[in-house]
């Protein structure tokens, strides 16, 4: 007899987290098969995690190897706290998230929904970072076992392996409800807020540092310490000091606060995850828009590029305008750069000692510790920070790119088009973190150096930026979430934004000097120079990677297409 | 320029790591003819296809479109050219009449003549009604016809086709046949890949088939046909199996 062609019983063996693990590691093993590069980039990224997770581990330590039992309590709960932070925003803000496992494959599977869960979390927990951290964190358990003894050292364990749970949950959970946000067009702007509000929690996190650095104020912070102790961000990290000074009770309530946290962020993600799923498939109903009924070309440009001329140079720009804003993954770039130029600075500059003293009052009353040099080097940093959005400019359009390599764009044209085409977004945004800085600071005077170092570091950083984009592009999966990466492709994206953001910082550095030394003239100077500087390097860097462009032009477009 | 072919491959070769996708192809395209390129999955179509207009760079050979060499002289070759890639995304965040402007200027194209040939593509392939509907949001048969309108908005003398009537649905496919047929009337040269053998039957003028990375059959369609089905020949060519009956019992209750 045949067998029924559907199996209505169960499966003869069940799918669990073990298979999502083997698969995760058999899909890393195969991307690393015959690629050298890609093993060393692997390589490096593990030196990189190996670094951070002993300098963790040793600051984490510290309390319990040197006896100081005081400063048990706020070093693990800070220490604890940022982690969380961390792995809260960095995903967000730079890195994006592995998506080796993309959601959207098992869409097909019957899989129940418990499963899926559970399974794409532990493959997610096998990545380098969770590894680094896990061994940072094992500098709690040395301090609970070096001050209570060996039962404090089995709940600091509970409370790390918990802690570190809670990390890659917040990180999944919060990158693909926003992906889901920002794929629905009605409430990008909601997720711009809340991205603000995301960025905005870096100001306290600074202040008590600055705090910390400055006064040395123990009692106060411990005070604070105690506070943090009790919220997810630092429940975990301090189960174990609570057994080692005695409050057993406080530690079982922290672990069951950090299993609860823990539960309810991975219902969210396995709720965003669903629509993630979804919307893969379909990305929702057609939208009909309406225009003014015009010739193709004059629908083509948007008003903002009116300017330009119907050419080849102008249709680039105006694709690439559209692009900026339609594309999902843009457009959270975009947002990142906006929020973040304007937030950092801010803090970095009014984030001084003397804010903490008067417990925020005039934000004027701060302006005694910045200094041109400090401006213009935070000037740097949002500029820099902006160019690097443009390091896989090329990743972006994906298979996409065919069509201009069809039509034979020269690489200096097309290279010039993408810098004009971004700059449209951009500049604005820069000239708005210069006022609102020059504003905040009470310094109008200001404005020229401001502006000057940001227009030369954005001018360095599109140069550089250039050269990464067409030498070192890289494909990004075709999935509607704007932050996932492809594996390996996530450590690719942060070395070549560490190696393209430090090019352009040093290349960005002779302003700042100038800042330094030239005094009250540069207060003239530095709106020209620095416009004439960035421009001059902008250009100069499309004339030279233009040309790398169209000697490599093929090659590139198969370094952006994704792999099927 | 008349002596030259319109598409002209020399010893093309291309390998993926340890694999040789394309071994060796020799293809001479007529002028005025209508091209079918068959050839089983996997077979080399798209790679040798993608050499030939210069998206992907040759291990080795030569390309030549009208005597311009694909490599070497590019500018040229590109601008006689018309091509639609297969399994390769448009710029689809752009509508269709968008697209369309965006690759007429990128070719050069006066801005009035562009406006007034979109307007007519966009007419004659049935596609003015989805008014600024996003490509991306286009059913598959609308993208493959966007993807014709893009290959031919700046009138080229060759076209290449890569699977143009693939996901297309009969109504659409046989749009897209009448405008390949008028295009080659009119001076025109076509070169397509299929599977399709119905359609590369009733089209085509000159047939290739490709197995393995080799051209194994090459010559005007009656003399690939050999009296045959264009099938038959195609299979015996490629060299197939059928199934027997005995296995995947299983698959009848």
């Amino acid at each position: 007899m045949a067998v029924p062609v559907s199996a209505p019983d169960a499966p003869a063996r069940p799918v669990s987290a073990r298979h999502f693990v083997r698969l995760k590691l058999r899909v890393m093993g195969n991307n690393f098969r015959g690629q050298g590069w890609r093993i060393a980039l692997f390589v490096v990224g593990v030196f990189f995690g190996l670094w951070f997770a002993v300098g963790g581990f040793f600051a984490l330590a510290a309390p319990g190897l040197a006896g100081e039992p005081r400063y048990a309590l706020l070093v693990a709960a800070f220490g604890g706290s940022l982690l969380v932070l961390g792995w809260l925003l960095l995903p967000l803000v730079f890195f994006g998230v592995d998506e080796t496992l993309d959601p959207a494959r098992f869409a097909l599977l019957p899989l129940p929904r418990r499963t899926l869960v559970t399974g794409l979390f532990a493959a997610a927990l096998v990545s380098v970072p969770v590894a680094a951290t896990l061994l940072a964190v094992c500098g709690l358990v040395v301090t609970a076992g070096a001050l209570g003894g060996w039962l404090a050292a089995l709940v600091a364990v509970l409370g790390a392996a918990g802690g570190l749970l809670l990390c890659v949950a917040v990180a999944r959970a919060v990158t693909s409800a926003f992906a889901t946000m920002l794929r629905s067009r009605r409430v990008r702007d909601l997720a711009a807020v809340l991205l603000a509000v995301l960025a905005a929690l870096l100001g306290p996190v600074q202040i008590f540092v600055a705090a910390a650095v400055q006064r040395a104020d123990w009692d106060r912070l411990t005070g604070v310490a105690r506070v943090l102790a009790w919220t997810p961000f630092g429940a975990p990290w301090t189960a174990g000091i609570d057994v080692a000074e005695g409050r057993g009770g406080a530690a079982g309530l922290k672990l069951v606060i950090t299993g609860l946290t823990v539960g309810a962020l991975l219902l969210w993600w396995s709720r965003t995850l669903e629509s993630a799923m979804v919307g893969a498939s379909s990305a929702g109903p057609a939208r009909q828009r309406r225009g003014r009924i015009g010739g193709a070309v004059a629908e083509l440009f948007p008003r903002a590029v009116s300017w330009a001329r119907r050419d080849r140079f102008g249709a680039l720009v105006a694709r690439e305008c559209r692009y900026w804003w339609r594309d999902a993954r843009r457009r959270a770039n975009l947002i990142t750069v906006a929020v973040v130029g304007v937030f950092v600075p801010v803090m970095v500059n009014l984030g001084g000692p003397r804010l903490i003293e008067d417990g925020g009052q005039a934000f004027g009353q701060a302006t005694a510790d910045a200094s041109p040099v400090l401006v213009s080097l935070s000037m740097l940093f949002v500029g820099v920070l902006a160019s690097v959005t443009l390091a896989n400019q090329f990743g972006f359009d994906g298979s996409a790119y065919a069509a201009n390599v069809v039509a034979g764009v020269p690489g200096r044209v097309e290279l010039r088009a993408r810098m004009t085409a971004f700059s449209l977004y951009v500049v604005p945004i820069l000239i708005a973190v210069a006022i609102v800085l020059a504003a905040a600071l009470g310094r109008p005077g200001w404005l020229g150096v401001m502006a000057g170092a940001l227009f030369a570091a954005y001018g360095c950083g599109l140069a550089v930026n250039s050269f990464v984009a067409v030498l070192g592009g890289y494909a990004l999966p075709e999935t509607t979430n704007p932050f996932a990466m492809n594996s390996g492709a996530g450590m690719a994206k942060s070395l070549l934004s560490l190696l393209s953001m430090v090019s352009s910082t040093v290349l960005g550095v002779p302003l700042v000097v100038a800042a330094a030394l030239l005094g009250d003239v540069w207060l003239w100077l530095a709106l020209p120079v620095g416009v004439a500087y960035g421009l001059g390097a902008a250009l100069l860097g499309a004339y030279l990677a233009g040309d790398a462009l169209d000697r490599r032009q093929p090659e590139l477009l198969a370094a952006v297409t994704p792999k099927r | 320029m008349a002596e030259h072919p319109a598409l002209s491959l020399r010893g093309l070769v291309k390998r993926f790591d340890t694999k040789v996708a394309v071994a060796g192809v020799d293809l001479d395209v007529p002028t005025g003819s209508f091209y079918g390129l068959l050839g089983p999955n996997g077979a080399g179509k798209t790679t040798t296809l993608s050499m030939a207009v210069g998206l992907l760079r040759p291990d080795a050979g030569q390309a030549r479109v009208l005597g311009y060499d694909v490599w070497a002289d590019p500018v040229r070759a590109k601008g006689l050219l018309g091509v639609m890639p297969d399994g390769v995304r448009l710029f689809d965040r752009l509508s269709g009449a968008e697209l369309l402007a965006y690759h007429g200027l990128l070719r050069g194209m006066d801005p009035a003549v562009v406006d007034q040939r979109a307007a007519e593509l966009l007419d004659v392939l049935a596609l003015g009604d989805a008014g600024r509907t996003l490509v991306v949001d286009y059913s598959a048969g609308m993208k493959k016809k966007i993807g014709l309108a893009c290959a031919l908005l700046h009138g080229p003398r060759l076209l290449v086709l890569d699977e143009p009537f693939e996901a297309v649905d009969p109504v659409s496919a046989a749009l897209i046949r009448d405008i390949l047929h008028r295009y080659v009337l009119g001076g025109g040269t076509v070169i397509f890949s299929s599977h399709v053998m119905e359609v590369v039957e009733r089209l085509c003028s000159h047939v290739a088939i490709l197995a393995q990375g080799r051209i194994c059959r090459v010559g005007t369609l009656d003399e690939v046909r050999a009296g045959r089905p264009l099938e038959e020949a195609f299979v015996a060519a490629v060299g197939g199996r059928t199934a027997t009956g005995e296995e995947l019992s299983w698959l009848s209750r």
